[in-house]
């Protein structure tokens, strides 16, 4: 195969349909770095769950007026509960500096707290997470000294289901955003087919292979593909500097949220390229298959 | 060499077939005149001759191929056994001559060498020597067909197809065009020409097939254009 001439015809190919080449490659970028973010969604959300499923599931909140009788009551039934596998006391000082620590980014909420205003809890983790219902009946809301019985893993249902619906929006956008960029790839292709007509019916008169009249076509849809995967990874990088890291250091810092590091990027962006240049080049293929005569 | 048994093609669009139940043979080295009037089915003969169309019913057999049962990926290599020309010429405006007689080797993967070789002299040959820089559109009529023929020639094909290739240019050009194709049959290579100049017909005087509505009608030997004129 002479490489040199295929080359030159592809740069010819995108040079002529250069606002078509633009369009593909910036549709091409926006579904695959939505595809991206998708992905990343979904590694953070099992980071997530990771960090937190393992850790409390039940909160038992003390009231204020609570005994020291009471307390230690409640803390020797939780110590003889065959459902509780460990548990952690937390005065109010504690839960005012976690809350301090976790609320360092938004320092007047932090001001206009109290440093009493936060319950002191036992904070529970089961041996069987589903079991909440009993230990929410061991500690009726309200008596000997208990405010309320939280189950946490609840809350975290309801974060869990409120992530996994922004991953799988975001993955839906991507795909329709994919479906809009093969159409314009074949669209791309088709132009470029016409626009080199005459060179690809003498290819087919002299006797060029099949091959040899369609690469240019597929390598030059496979090289946009890569261009915008380029960018779709270049996008992700940018939003991990000026979003994720800055906007979101404080609860990343505090634990509440996993960071998005380097590793997770370097490890989706070939699947981002490879989908970008795979899909561009399969799209080509079956556009030159359908609609031109080659 | 190219043979047709009881050939017919029928395209979807028409009742009337374009070739009808046509049966010939054309030996290695001849000269053959294809004439009929526009729609008589000359197009739709040399287009089943490079398998660009499969006949309806009949065998076409060309270099001792039946092309009916040719398989698609073999297409090319028959059709680097056969040489194309056009009434249009059909050159690359944005190369120069010999940029484009070569691009038919580069796109079959001839090595740089071959055709730094080759394509001087066809040129010479054709000609054209002192023009391989110019581009088609500083050329005449009958330059650009004499480029299109280095073009066709350069691979020695075994087979010629010349569709109308005078059908653009003056008497005399043509003169010359005719003298270059019995050149390049003289090395050997069947020439089969389309054609409605009975000029040239009448006094190169060789193998004529006539085609009248799709029907092979004459078939003779040192013919001429009409019966009686």
């Amino acid at each position: 195969m002479r490489v040199n001439f295929v080359l030159s015809e592809v740069a010819t190919g995108l040079r002529r349909n250069l606002t078509m080449t633009v369009a593909m490659i910036l549709t091409t970028a926006i579904s695959l770095g939505l595809m991206g973010t998708g992905l990343l969604i979904a590694g953070m959300i099992s980071d997530m769950k990771e960090i937190y499923y393992d850790k409390v599931q039940v909160s038992v909140f003390l009231a204020d007026d609570v005994t020291d009788q009471q307390r230690s009551a409640i803390e020797q039934q939780l110590a003889d509960s065959p459902e509780v596998a460990t548990y952690i006391y937390e005065s109010k000082d504690e839960a005012y500096a976690r809350f301090q620590q976790q609320f360092s980014q938004q320092p007047e909420l932090v001001q206009n707290t109290p440093p009493d205003a936060l319950p002191e809890s036992f904070r529970v983790e089961l041996v069987n997470p589903e079991r909440y219902e009993v230990i929410a009946a061991e500690f009726p809301n309200g008596q000997n000294g208990v405010d309320q019985v939280r189950d946490e893993g609840d809350f975290l249902d309801r974060l869990f289901s409120l992530l996994n619906g922004a991953r799988n929006a975001t993955i839906a956008v991507a795909v329709v955003q994919a479906l809009a960029a093969l159409l314009l790839i074949s669209n791309t292709i088709q132009l470029a087919a016409f626009n080199r007509r005459n060179e690809t019916n003498i290819m087919r008169l002299v006797g060029a292979s099949r091959w040899y009249t369609q690469l240019p076509f597929i390598l030059e849809a496979a090289l946009a593909g890569l261009i915008g995967a380029l960018l779709a990874i270049g996008g992700l990088v940018v939003t991990k500097i000026l979003f994720v890291d800055k906007t979101l250091a404080g609860p990343i810092r505090a634990g509440i949220i996993p960071p998005v590091d380097w590793g997770a990027i370097a490890f989706i962006s070939p699947v981002i390229a490879g989908a970008g240049v795979g899909l561009a080049a399969v799209a080509a293929y079956v556009t030159l298959r359908l609609y031109v005569r080659i | 060499m190219i043979e047709l048994q009881h050939v017919t093609k029928l395209y979807p669009a028409s009742s009337r077939p374009a070739l009808d139940d046509v049966s010939t043979e054309i030996d290695k080295g001849e000269f053959v005149f294809l004439i009929g009037s526009s729609g008589s089915g000359k197009s739709t003969f040399l287009r089943l001759l490079l398998k660009e169309d499969d006949p309806t019913k009949g065998n076409v057999i060309v270099n001792g191929k039946t092309l009916n049962t040719m398989n698609k990926w073999q297409v090319p290599k028959l059709r680097r056994t056969i040489g194309c020309v056009f009434q249009d010429f059909r050159l690359l405006r944005n190369r120069t001559v010999a940029q484009n007689v070569a691009f038919a080797l580069e796109v079959i993967n001839k090595p740089q060498r071959t055709i730094k070789r080759v394509v001087p002299e066809v040129l010479e040959m054709v000609g054209l020597e002192g023009k391989a820089a110019r581009l088609p559109s500083e050329l005449s009529g009958g330059e650009q067909q004499r480029v299109a023929i280095a073009r066709a020639f350069v691979n020695r094909p075994l087979v010629l197809l010349a569709d109308e290739p005078t059908g653009n240019l003056d008497p005399e050009t043509s003169e010359g065009i005719m003298l270059l194709l019995e050149r390049i049959n003289r090395t050997g290579t069947t020439v089969v020409m389309a054609t409605h100049d009975y000029h040239i017909v009448d006094s190169m005087r060789r193998r004529v097939i006539e085609l009248n509505g799709g029907v092979l009608t004459r078939d003779q030997s040192r013919g001429v254009y009409g019966v009686g004129r």
